[in-house]
């Protein structure tokens, strides 16, 4: 045998074939002519020679190119950095708009690798923006807003109705279909509704206007789900005028709520955040008093300086009483029936104003227009209009028709709707009567969907176009008389989505892109008014917004009838029950249409901090009188009870909120989306281990009714029955009060801190007694004692004027309690999203978290004036007082010179940069936890589980190859066992120096900005170095106001705090 | 030979001879093990297992799986792990500290205590490294020379302090522990007579003969031994106290911390030593050997360390006023009255005052209540290293991140499956080596054994 193996290929190898063996030689059996070309001396003169070539070469690579651009290019242009194409690891920033029919917002979006990635406020325009700390308020609705773009629940293309089935069509397809029925529509006189929210895009009323033109029974519908039907109402009846008046809170001395929650949900919210907080800023100048009347704890709420809580039923009252005494003293007309319930506090109320006229503004939340009416004669008599009160620029926002839209849904159901397109709007889930409006569905010949999910509304509809996520879209908006702002791409349609207002166009024949449109529409608007119209609209684009003219505020008259509003509003609030309850829209989640963004479920609610749930929020004092459970955390549940009212039942887990009205209730809408297993999105609905829908919270909206008009948002007579069960809520803070701990909260009034003696009243240093003769008495005792800031158990690092030394100064006052903050961090530094179980067991990933405290009836002076024990203080101290003032404090890592947690750690993974800043390194970390355990501020965060797991795949974008498109390049995705927590952005801070180096200067101040302080369009976070004389963190860290949280511990933290100062003369606060 | 005053009772009951004596403790290793040996393992081993299982499970998943949180990072890991450290301590007391003074009533204990203090360390020392969120880097924590870069080990941990103390403290007690046992060995191996089992002892024996210069030297040995452990009963406690008082937190800064975890330490030991003793001489039958006044000396041990353990708590709740801190002074009235209170009253009464029933004599001779008592004393040592790491970081200094723990199910897989493993070893060692240091209790035959005091009291008169 032979002693290798050998292998043939074929058999004609094994036969050595002679052909066989000769052609193995040649690959090529054809020779070549290489040599004979070349050598061929007649191609030395031919015409084509080497540079003919190479631009023959250049001709066919750039036609091959050409051809291979499908579509044309479209003209983005960066904000910040103007590279001529994308350079990897260096984020381009764009302007663009933010406007979903609630908000209203001018945004800068990071893209990285023309991936968006993260959203804050655009620093140089928009109505959103504060000129004087160039920083563009929004809040986290917006700034989350990036996540919902990489939702894998998103439509992925047209769809067609088949029966009970979905098949996917094609855009022509559908076009074809839609524009052949909606010929035969119109031409039987069909009616062709267009239901949106308030539209303020001049394009899309010009594409309208088209569509019109076409098919000529086609009409408009403007329907919000959150209605100010009332407001506008009340102003057509006062003025003349259907609107919302602009607000300009800067002006405003005294601002008086009534069950308005306007920092959070109430109007333009990112416009009044920035102007609101910059008069709660304590100056010699003074600062604003706010006085709220309302009977949830709302975010306003929360920063009034002084609260009366009442019942919804009540705001009548209320707004009548404060008119009368206003009108009282003005010499305006009284409405009678001043209501002795209330009196005081509006008589304070009213003096208050009175001393503030022209100066003040009275703002009330009801949907009710006859009080409305009378809340404009108060601002009327107070002088209001044309400075804190603007009605010549009204904003053009909120323009729904509550009165139009109770009728389309009788026209619908009695079928009196030939077609019916929907877009941006939810009716199906929103509306208080959505049978009704389900069923006229059914009877509609042509229903169309523009959602982007096969939501509520969209799966029952007959065509589902799914429109762009706003992202990805070209658009404009005109929120108030000239005032416009452009909208732009900045990422490429992810899936087969169209700008669904291309679809009206294409309807009307026009085949045209919506950019062209836009654009179109905006060449004619500027050619009209003069220029280079292109070069205005590329800096429109640029910019984001676009200002023309201001109309000059005129004389206003009002010219409304008070005594048959207050004879109307009275009547309006009969038959109050024993239970009232209210539903409003949340922090995080909205109207609803954020419910599937998990950064924002993950979002505790600023009061209440819940997560992932709504509740039942009722008086702590009720809650305990049912007997229900009152302490909520991991292994306490929640008392569920029946919340019934005409015919509707809905079962929610009651929740103690401190300063609810007893015998008021509320409960936050958006929540209980996708319960009949509608596509809606990630995480609005999870599934449980069997794939069943478990939808998050519960749906509130079948709780609002109509009433004269206009959707009321408060339901007077509701029945609460427990039903014995409980149910899980996940809270990530369950402890209520600050335990009167000063050296964590300070806070004083205004009239304390016009002292400026801070250092012995609100404010002392931490004083250590030591053995040396400090005061120079001859003696060492008791009596010399130094600062604990002079004093280091540790050596120093030497930081304080070396280089660069980055810190936060953080105003307690500026502070709303909105949360941007938080998820403007999630997005910025990939915090893992948990879930509900997680939080439940108090592993939130929050790196910044806003500690909300209520204040206590009991304090250490009252302990000792009525002799009460200390046992017996502290638990009474754990109770808030029934209608508590309220503290907000963001609290990340405080990045500490002598860190108790770069001490302990056995593996020196957490270390101290020359920059000051307290560094964690996630590859030496090996999880011992110690350094969490000797954070005295408990911001250090353990990755107890791989949260890139399946197991957290529902809740945590990482996880989903769409989602975790979102993550920032620039920061690790932290893996299990290791501990995280805030590192002031450090990224961006070497970013920030980079560019600094790059143009040969020095950081200025202002260059860089952690997430957080640039999503706090309040000031609240200002960031810089500590080492710059002239800085801005430099000089507030030596306000009077400034102090470190416990100081006394000697940490030295580069966070200071500003105290908290309250407006108010009615309780000196308690540690002054 | 010494003499022992006749006042002073004898250690070995009956008429003991030195043949007896071997044979009484060889015989066990000799024999077919009784009855109740067979169904002891069986539960041990079953519940090591479970809590084998129980660690790999926790391994795979992540520290996740304890009830620990963002405000309490350590839990019951820590507490088991100072609990078991506690417990090693008695047997390193008997056997070091006992011999330097040179009380003769600890050779009947020392061995048994000292293979207690092994396998307890070997538990404690479990905890420090499951409870690491990536274990696989669990070498980080010694000082090795490595490629990382520059990167060393951060000598201000009290965690790496620790790990020194801890490692120090394991290697002495073995070595001590295998030296005291070599003569032992040899002995087995000449008695025995399977050839497999001969074969075992003769490679455990190290070839001892026996000659006087052996004996010399082991004395020696065991002297420099003794004295190289006796420092470290006190520091091994102390340097766990460290990880606690030289931190920030209220109710764990505190500097009465070393003295007072050392004592609880000896304290909680010699319950432990109680509580295997008590069930091993009645199954190994060595009631001869281990006596009514050993169990009474280490009753006696209790009472005083658990006396000195009270005086720690009270002068904690006392610096805790004293002292005017906000923090501080709120930390122990939470403790005592907050959402652990049932944790903090279980402590008080199971520490300081049940040991106190020991001043009666009746009591503390009485060999059923000792048992009770010893499991006693161990569960409120549990809960006392439970309340200074929950109840103290539950509540610190930021209300906002107050919480609550809650065990899981893998918490309290882990802690009884480590007390499964421990007496899964423990009988083991019972079944196979010289539970009783036999030829050091022969030493003391003629001295303390009863038969020979008679006879030396009825030869005098």
């Amino acid at each position: 045998m032979p002693s290798t193996k050998r292998y043939w290929q074929d058999l004609a190898q094994l036969d050595q074939a002679a052909d066989v063996i000769k052609g193995r030689e040649h690959e090529f059996q054809a020779p070549t002519p290489l040599e004979e070309v070349l050598g061929d001396r007649s191609f030395q003169g031919a015409s084509t020679d080497r540079r003919d070539f190479l631009k023959f070469l250049g001709f066919g690579l750039g036609a091959a190119t050409l051809a291979a651009c499908e579509t044309p290019v479209v003209k983005s242009i960066p904000y910040v950095n103007k590279p001529e194409e994308i350079v990897p690891g260096v984020a381009n920033w764009y302007a663009s708009t933010y406007y979903d029919g609630n908000d209203f917002a001018s945004i800068l979006v990071k893209t990285r690798e023309a991936r968006p990635i993260h959203i804050k406020g655009n620093p140089r325009h928009g109505l959103n923006r504060d000129p004087q700390l160039d920083k563009g308020s929004i809040n986290s609705r917006i700034n989350s807003s990036v996540l919902s773009l990489y939702d894998s629940m998103r439509l992925q293309g047209p769809k067609k109705r088949d029966g009970e089935n979905w098949t996917n069509a094609g855009w022509s397809e559908a076009d074809d279909a839609i524009s052949g029925q909606l010929a035969t529509i119109a031409g039987q006189g069909g009616r062709i509704v267009l239901l949106t929210p308030t539209v303020i895009s001049p394009s899309i009323v010009a594409a309208f206007t088209a569509f019109k033109a076409k098919y000529a029974t086609a009409e408009h519908v403007q329907y919000d789900p959150i209605s100010y039907h009332g407001v506008t109402t009340a102003n057509m009846r006062s003025f003349g005028r259907r609107a919302m008046p602009g607000y300009d809170l800067t002006q405003a001395d005294v601002v008086v709520g009534v069950d308005c929650d306007f920092l959070s949900s109430w109007g333009n919210t990112t416009e009044h955040t920035w102007q609101y907080a910059r008069r709660r800023r304590p100056s010699d100048a003074g600062m604003s008093k706010h006085i709220q009347f309302e009977a949830r704890m709302s975010l306003t709420g929360a920063n009034a300086d002084e609260r009366t809580a009442i019942k919804p039923s009540e705001v009548t009252n209320i707004v009548i009483s404060l008119h009368d005494h206003v009108a009282k003293a003005t010499g305006g007309a009284a409405v009678g029936g001043t209501d002795a319930s209330c009196d005081a506090a509006t008589a304070h109320a009213a003096e208050n104003l009175l001393k503030a006229r022209g100066r003040s503004v009275v703002l009330c939340g009801s949907n009710n227009a006859d009080v409305q009416v009378l809340v404009n004669s108060i601002n009327m008599m107070l002088g209001n209009y044309g400075t804190t009160i603007d009605l010549d620029n009204a904003s053009n926002l909120f323009q729904g028709d509550d009165a139009a839209v109770a009728q389309l849904v009788k026209d619908l159901e009695a079928g009196r709707v030939g077609a019916l397109l929907i877009a941006g709007v939810n009716p199906a889930y929103t509306l208080p009567e959505t049978e009704a409006f389900k069923a006229g569905l059914a009877k509609t010949g042509l229903t169309v969907s523009f959602s982007g999910y096969a939501d509520e509304t969209a799966s029952l509809c007959g065509w589902i176009l799914p429109d762009h996520h706003y992202l990805e879209s070209w658009n404009d908006f005109n929120p108030k008389p000239g005032h416009y702002a452009v909208a732009q791409p900045t990422i490429n349609p992810l899936y087969s989505t169209r700008a669904w207002g291309e679809s009206l166009t294409r309807w009307c024949g026009q085949y045209i892109n919506w950019h062209d449109h836009v654009k179109g529409v905006w060449r004619a608007r500027l050619e009209a008014q003069g220029g280079n119209a292109d070069e205005r609209w590329y800096q429109a684009v640029h910019d984001g917004v676009l200002v023309g003219f201001v109309n000059a505020p005129g004389a206003v008259t009002f010219a409304g009838d008070v005594n048959a509003a207050a004879a109307a509003a009275k009547a309006s609030v009969q038959g109050a029950g024993e239970w009232e309850l209210q539903v409003y829209t949340s922090e995080a989640i909205g109207d609803g249409s954020h419910a599937n963004n998990p950064w924002l479920q993950e979002m505790p609610d600023p009061i209440t901090k819940l997560t992932w749930d709504n509740a039942l929020l009722m008086a702590p004092a009720d809650v305990e009188r049912l007997g229900l459970n009152r302490y909520i955390g991991q292994e306490h549940p929640a008392s569920v009870c029946k919340v019934a009212v005409n015919g509707v039942e809905v079962e929610l887990p009651v929740l103690a909120a401190p300063g609810q009205k007893a015998g008021t209730l509320a409960v936050a809408l958006g929540y209980g989306r996708g319960a009949n297993g509608e596509a809606v999105g990630r995480a609005a609905c999870l599934r449980d281990d069997d794939g069943k829908p478990m939808p998050v919270g519960r749906n509130a909206y079948p709780f609002t009714v109509r009433s004269g008009g206009a959707v009321s948002y408060d339901v007077l007579s509701v029945s609460v029955t427990p039903t014995g069960a409980t149910y899980p809520l996940a809270l990530t803070q369950t402890h209520l009060t600050d335990m009167e701990r000063h050296s964590v909260v300070k806070e004083t009034t205004f009239a304390t801190w016009a002292k400026h003696d801070s250092q012995h009243t609100y404010n002392p240093p931490h004083l250590l007694a030591v053995h040396e003769d400090v005061n120079g008495d001859g003696l060492i005792n008791a009596l010399d004692k130094k600062p604990v800031t002079q004093i280091d158990l540790w050596e120093e690092h030497p930081v304080e004027g070396v280089g660069h030394r980055w810190g936060l100064s953080i105003d307690l006052n500026s502070c709303i309690g909105c949360g941007a903050c938080v998820t403007a961090c999630n997005s910025e530094n990939n915090i893992p999203v948990v879930g509900k179980d997680e939080v439940r067991r108090s592993r939130e990933m929050h790196w910044l978290r806003i500690d909300r405290y209520f204040n206590s009836d009991m304090t250490k002076a009252r302990a000792a004036e009525e002799s009460v024990g200390t046992i017996a203080m502290y638990t009474a101290m754990e109770r808030p007082a029934e209608n508590p003032r309220v503290v907000f404090m963001p609290v990340m890592c405080q990045h500490c010179n002598h860190a108790p947690c770069e001490t302990v750690c056995p593996v020196a993974a957490t270390t101290h940069s020359n920059e000051g800043l307290n560094q964690m390194s996630y590859n030496r970390c090996i999880g011992t936890r110690y350094c969490a355990n000797n954070c005295p501020y408990k911001v250090r965060r353990f990755n107890w589980f791989n949260y890139v797991t399946e197991k957290f795949g529902q809740v945590n974008p990482a996880w989903d190859e769409v989602g975790r498109m979102v993550l920032n390049p620039d920061v690790t995705v932290r893996a299990r066992g290791v501990i995280e927590k805030c590192s002031l952005c450090v990224q961006s801070i070497q970013a920030g120096k980079f560019a600094a180096k790059k143009a040969g200067r020095p950081v200025k101040d202002g260059d860089i900005e952690t997430a957080c302080s640039a999503a706090c369009g309040a000031g609240a976070i200002i960031f810089g170095d500590l080492n710059d004389t002239n800085s801005r963190v430099r000089n507030l860290s030596q306000d009077e106001r400034s102090y470190h949280m416990l100081e006394e511990l000697g940490v030295k933290p580069n966070v200071n705090y500003l105290a908290k100062v309250r407006n108010t003369e009615a309780e000196e606060a308690h540690h002054a | 030979m010494q003499h022992e005053a006749a006042i002073r009772e004898p250690l070995i009951l009956g008429h003991k001879t030195y043949g007896d004596i071997t044979h009484d403790i060889v015989a066990p290793i000799e024999n077919k093990a009784p009855r109740g040996w067979y169904v002891l393992m069986t539960i041990a081993s079953l519940i090591a297992a479970y809590g084998t299982g129980c660690i790999l499970y926790l391994i795979s998943k992540g520290v996740g799986v304890w009830g620990l949180n963002k405000t309490v990072d350590w839990a019951w890991d820590i507490t088991n792990f100072v609990w078991w450290v506690g417990i090693g301590h008695a047997g390193t007391l008997i056997s070091a500290v006992l011999l330097l003074f040179r009380q003769r009533w600890r050779m009947a204990i020392n061995r048994s205590a000292e293979a207690m203090t092994i396998f307890a360390v070997i538990m404690a020392a479990t905890f420090p490294g499951i409870h690491m969120g990536r274990i696989w880097m669990a070498y980080w924590v010694f000082p090795l020379p490595n490629q990382f870069g520059s990167l060393w080990v951060n000598f201000n941990s009290p965690l790496l302090w620790d790990v020194f103390a801890i490692s120090t403290y394991f290697s002495v007690s073995l070595v001590f522990w295998y030296i005291g046992l070599i003569p032992d060995f040899a002995t087995i191996r000449d008695k025995v007579t399977k050839p497999g089992m001969k074969k075992l002892y003769s490679i455990l024996s190290f070839g001892w003969t026996g000659n006087a210069k052996a004996w010399t030297r082991f004395e020696e040995v065991s002297l420099v031994l003794a004295g190289i452990a006796t420092p470290l009963v006190f520091s091994v406690h102390s340097v766990v106290s460290f990880d606690f008082a030289t931190s920030v937190i209220p109710g764990w800064h505190t500097t009465i911390f070393p003295p007072y975890f050392v004592s609880g330490a000896v304290f909680s030991g010699f319950a432990m030593v109680q509580t295997l003793l008590l069930v091993m001489r009645k199954v190994m039958k060595l009631e001869s050997y281990i006596t009514i006044k050993h169990v009474e000396y280490m009753n006696i041990v209790i009472i005083v360390t658990g006396s000195i353990v009270g005086v720690a708590y009270i002068t904690e709740l006392f610096m805790s006023w004293y002292s005017g801190v906000e923090y501080e002074s709120y930390a122990f009235i939470n403790r005592a009255t907050g959402p652990y209170w049932w944790a903090y009253w279980s402590m008080m009464t199971c520490n300081v005052i049940s040991p106190q029933v020991f001043w009666f004599k009746k009591l503390r001779t009485n060999l059923a209540f000792t048992f009770f008592m010893s499991i006693v004393v161990n569960v409120g040592m549990w809960f006392e290293r439970f309340v200074i790491i929950v109840t103290s970081l539950h509540r610190d200094f930021l209300p906002s991140s107050w919480t609550l723990f809650h065990p899981t199910w893998v918490d309290a897989g882990v802690f009884i499956g480590t007390i499964g493993i421990f007496f899964t070893l423990y009988l083991l060692f019972a079944r196979y080596f010289p539970v009783v240091a036999l030829n050091e209790m022969k030493s003391i035959l003629k001295t303390s054994g009863e038969s020979y005091k008679q006879r030396a009291e009825t030869h005098h008169h």
